[in-house]
């Protein structure tokens, strides 16, 4: 058997145990719960397995190297990380409540993979990538990611245990509004070739918010409610439409680096065809509102699951403090190391350097104001997730936005 | 006695108490993130057409003005680094006598009053005593490796202990790491530079071609202390910097990765073979350099970053003839494409037909298939030979770098391809940075202080045992500087312990 064969294993160990988590929050039964945690563990392992098997694999193709080079693997990767990650948390906090969130993530990453019929082959290197540091730049920067990943989730759990109170409904529809209109000006300013002017501006309306938010986020309730509701919608959003566009866009017969980094969203938000990309953003607009309007819901739900507020701060803190580290040296400095054995220079001021730094100082910031400042509670489970977004903009937006900018050439 | 300050004391004062704000650091932190943001928005030097393209003229000016086609270098970027460094700088420096001193304080034992202050506490009924009492918190101490204290006064005995006191300097490892780093990158700039240098097969160079030139030549020579040796050529604009010896490329390769039927189009590897020379003409040594392994030379390092065809130059085809038996290895036969050459040892004259770049051998059929490449990239060179004794044609053959079969050899030598030399330049990136080690010393430490400083802490621990009528009261008290819950977790299973 070959590796892939183990990873649609590990991928249907992971759905049966998305299934039982969530069955655990329902019924709330301990044998169900226990279930859920062995069949993770097994998922785990076959994974484990199934990432060595293919480590081997390249050997034998006379390729030799790291599982971890191109968008297959990295997804694999990271659906690996984030499960150790997750047990390793359930074992340590002795809860099962974040299982269902974590596993549904997991599963979906693998299946995406198969139904999207990502290239699994086996490519060689090219020289500049065939050095150790590779080996320990993306093993590190990923599992930074995939802990600054389960610390967005917590730190979105915890606003949700913070508020009950998510003020009138007009805030939605005003949010609704918001975007619907910041949409629109988008695609009007891109058709007029002022994309740069659209893209700066949406930056300091987030900006703005966020800066608002940290500062009297302690005390406007309301806001920190669709804070959070626009945090789940985001990433809900974005993984329903990559996945969605890796479905229905040809391209996905392109080479698969090709496909992400140049022709993402093609099939959805950028299609050509008006309505497409209408009904996509009527999508966005609907996740928003169920997210806000059954807020509250989840939140009785989960309330009686999760740890206390202080230990979900903590949590976050833990892994953001890890992440930190992790991401520092083994994306930051070892990628400098590494560009300077390659390249002669260490830090070159390239988008996806400076994205990455941008994102290393959101979480200093983060650390800074938890241990000078003092500040506990709400405002740092803001600036975790406005950190994530910083992650999720290193990771995708500098290939999709950024080289998206530019009429001549790509990045 | 008041002494009158001065006005530079009062100055120097108000800067100090300026640079050690943690605000700033706030402040500098996040204007740093957003502004870093332009340059990742706007590329970054690009010629003035590519911007015309996509501004307008108006725009163009306003960036230019701003300096954001090259903001990472522009005076205010670079002033906002100084400004982050500054407030590094004093924040640590105010600091850490402080935690030096927290550091060495020895541990007292508490009396009611600081007691009272310790918001984290236990208190327990001890049945067997205070001496009992005394014995089994001795040794739930030692089991976990606590050194302590002890102190006794009538009708109490306490016992105190502390521990990852030094866990206090990881804050400032931490921060010293990141004050290297920016101390060595200024190094870099200022005695270091960025260059470049395509050097043809078999040609030889004793300068590169600056992109940065050391800031430090450069403020010497306008300040006019010291000519800085950077020689302008005002017609390229491109500056020279003489190396101080020669370097040659002596061969350049590509090697490709090889598919079932001979090399893909994918380069596996780029390698030079480069020669250093000294002013006189003497050689000084030989390296291969590759991808990531570079070569490094009185400070000057040289990194294969890139390759190229020379247009208009035509190579020479390097071929090997050698008998079919014995141990010979042969000789070396060179020739122009389309040129001839006789070669005494076999009496036979080979002409080359030409060359091709990319040609691959079929394994049963040994038929030879030419491949279209995208550039002129000399995936598999393959040369067509045609052999003659005398003037008489008496066959021709096709060899090839990588042949997945046997080229046709009737008679008893063999014509094996060597190289097809000089049509060829290697791209290489040069560079002195002497910078780069205090930078990767700044990056030891960020490896080590953040350990510490999230890790560790510096936990005190209290025991107080009271003699009440016989029965002994234990009170276990606990601070730590960080990391709360942990602290209360080991004390709780201590208490329990005890209590048990
Ligand atoms: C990117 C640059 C910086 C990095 C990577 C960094 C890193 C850190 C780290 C890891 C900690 C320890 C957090 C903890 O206590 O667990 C810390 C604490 C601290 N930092 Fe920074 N820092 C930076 C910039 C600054 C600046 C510019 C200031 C100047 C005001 C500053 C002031 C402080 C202070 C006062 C503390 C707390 C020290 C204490 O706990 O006694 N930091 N920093």
């Amino acid at each position: 058997m070959d590796s892939s064969t183990f990873f649609t294993f590990a991928t249907l160990f992971y759905l049966a145990a998305m299934i039982l988590y969530i069955s655990f929050l329902i019924f709330k039964k301990e044998a169900v719960g226990m279930a859920a945690s062995g069949v993770t563990y097994a998922g785990l392992a076959i994974q484990t397995l199934a990432l060595a098997l293919r480590w081997i694999e390249s050997y034998k193709l006379g390729i030799g190297r790291v599982p971890l080079s191109n968008l297959y693997e990295s997804l694999v990767f990271f659906t690996w990380s984030t499960v150790l990650i997750y047990l390793i948390v359930e074992y340590r906090y002795k809860t099962r409540a974040f299982g269902a969130f974590v596993m549904p993530v997991a599963f979906l990453a693998l299946a995406f993979i198969n139904v999207a019929d990502i290239s699994a082959d086996i490519s060689p290197l090219v020289p500049a990538l065939q050095s150790n540091w590779l080996l320990y730049h993306v093993l590190m920067s990923f599992i930074g990611y995939a802990l600054f990943a389960v610390a967005f989730a917590v730190s979105v759990l915890y606003l949700l245990m913070d508020t009950e109170d998510r003020g009138p409904t007009g805030n939605l529809y005003l949010a609704l509004g918001v975007i619907a209109s910041v949409v629109a000006l988008g695609y009007i300013l891109t058709g007029m070739g002022a994309k740069v002017v659209f893209w700066l501006g949406v930056g300091v309306l987030l900006l703005a918010w966020f800066t608002y938010l940290v500062v009297a986020g302690a005390r406007n309730r309301s806001q920190v409610y669709l804070f959070w509701s626009f945090c789940i919608a985001l990433v809900a959003g974005m993984l329903l439409f990559m996945g969605l566009d890796y479905v229905l866009f040809q391209g996905r017969h392109l080479p698969a680096e090709e496909t992400f980094k140049k022709h993402m969203f093609e099939s959805t938000f950028l299609s050509s065809s008006r309505a497409v990309a209408v009904l996509c953003w009527a999508g966005v607009l609907a996740i928003f509102y169920v997210v806000w309007s059954q807020g509250l819901k989840l939140r009785t739900l989960l309330k009686q699951f999760l740890p206390s507020p202080e230990h979900l701060d903590d949590l976050t803190y833990r892994m953001i403090a890890i992440g930190w580290l992790l991401f520092g040296v083994g994306g930051l400095a070892m990628g400098a190391v590494w560009a300077n054995s390659a390249w002669g220079t260490y830090w070159s001021w390239d988008p996806k350097e400076t994205w990455s730094l941008i994102t290393w100082f959101i979480y200093s910031l983060y650390l800074h104001a938890r241990f000078v400042r003092g500040w506990k509670g709400t405002q740092m489970a803001v600036i975790s997730a406005v950190g994530f977004m910083g992650v999720i903009f290193t990771y995708l937006g500098v290939n999709l936005v950024l080289s998206g900018l530019h009429s001549y050439g790509g990045l | 006695m008041e002494t009158q300050k001065g006005v530079v004391e009062l100055v120097s004062e108000r800067v100090w108490k300026f640079f050690s704000s943690v605000k700033l650091a706030v402040v500098l932190l996040i204007v740093l993130a957003i502004v870093s943001i332009i340059g990742t928005v706007i590329q970054q030097n690009q010629p003035v057409e590519q911007y015309l393209q996509e501004y307008s003229p108006a725009t163009v000016n306003i960036f230019e003005f701003l300096g954001f086609f090259d903001m990472y270098h522009s005076w205010w970027f670079v002033l906002l680094l100084f400004l982050f460094t500054a407030n590094l700088t004093v924040c640590t420096l105010e600091r850490f006598p402080r935690a030096l001193s927290a550091i060495r304080a020895p541990l007292k034992p508490i009396d009611d009053e600081a007691l009272k202050a310790v918001p984290f506490k236990k208190e327990l009924q001890f049945k067997g005593g205070a001496d009992k009492a005394e014995a089994r918190a001795v040794q739930a101490l030692q089991s976990r490796r606590y050194r302590f204290l002890s102190t006794s006064s009538p009708g109490m005995v306490q016992l105190y202990s502390q521990k990852g006191a030094y866990s206090r300097l990881g804050v400032y490892i931490t921060h010293i790491s990141i004050i290297l780093i920016f101390v060595g990158a200024l190094t870099g700039a200022f005695f270091g530079f960025k260059g470049f240098l395509n050097l043809g097969e078999g040609e030889h160079s004793q300068v590169v071609y600056l992109r940065n030139e050391p800031m430090w030549d450069k403020l010497m020579s306008v300040l006019g202390v010291s000519k800085s040796s950077v020689i302008q050529d005002p017609q390229s604009g491109v500056a020279r910097l003489p190396l101080g010896f020669f370097i040659r490329c002596n061969d350049f390769e590509v090697d490709y990765y090889q598919g079932p039927s001979g090399p893909t189009g994918m380069p596996s590897e780029y390698h030079s073979e480069l020669t250093v020379f000294n002013l006189q003409g003497a050689k000084i040594f030989d390296k291969r350099i590759e991808v990531n392994d570079p070569l490094k030379y009185r400070g000057i390092t040289f990194y294969q970053s890139s390759y190229g065809t020379i247009p208009g130059v035509n190579g020479k085809i390097v071929l090997n003839v050698r008998p079919k038996s014995g141990e010979s290895k042969g000789e070396m036969v060179v020739l122009d494409p389309g040129g001839e050459a006789y070669v005494r040892s076999i009496d036979r004259t080979i002409k080359a037909l030409g060359v091709s770049a990319f040609g691959a051998r079929h394994t049963s059929t040994g038929e030879i298939r030419f491949f279209q490449s995208r550039n002129d990239e000399l995936v598999n060179p393959t040369v067509g030979l045609e052999i003659y004794q005398g003037k008489k044609a008496l066959y021709t053959t096709t060899v090839l770098k990588v042949d997945q079969g046997e080229p046709y050899m009737p008679e008893g030598y063999v014509i094996s391809y060597v190289d097809y030399w000089g049509a060829r330049y290697t791209g290489l990136q040069v560079t002195r940075d002497p910078g780069v080690w205090i930078v990767y010393t700044g990056f030891l430490l960020l490896c080590i202080g953040p350990i510490y400083a999230f890790f560790g802490s510096h936990q005190k621990l209290w025991i107080r045992i009271q003699d009440r009528k016989g029965q002994a009261v234990v009170t276990v008290a606990a601070t730590a500087n960080r990391n709360r819950l942990a602290l209360e977790r080991q004390v709780n299973a201590l208490v329990e312990e005890l209590s048990k």
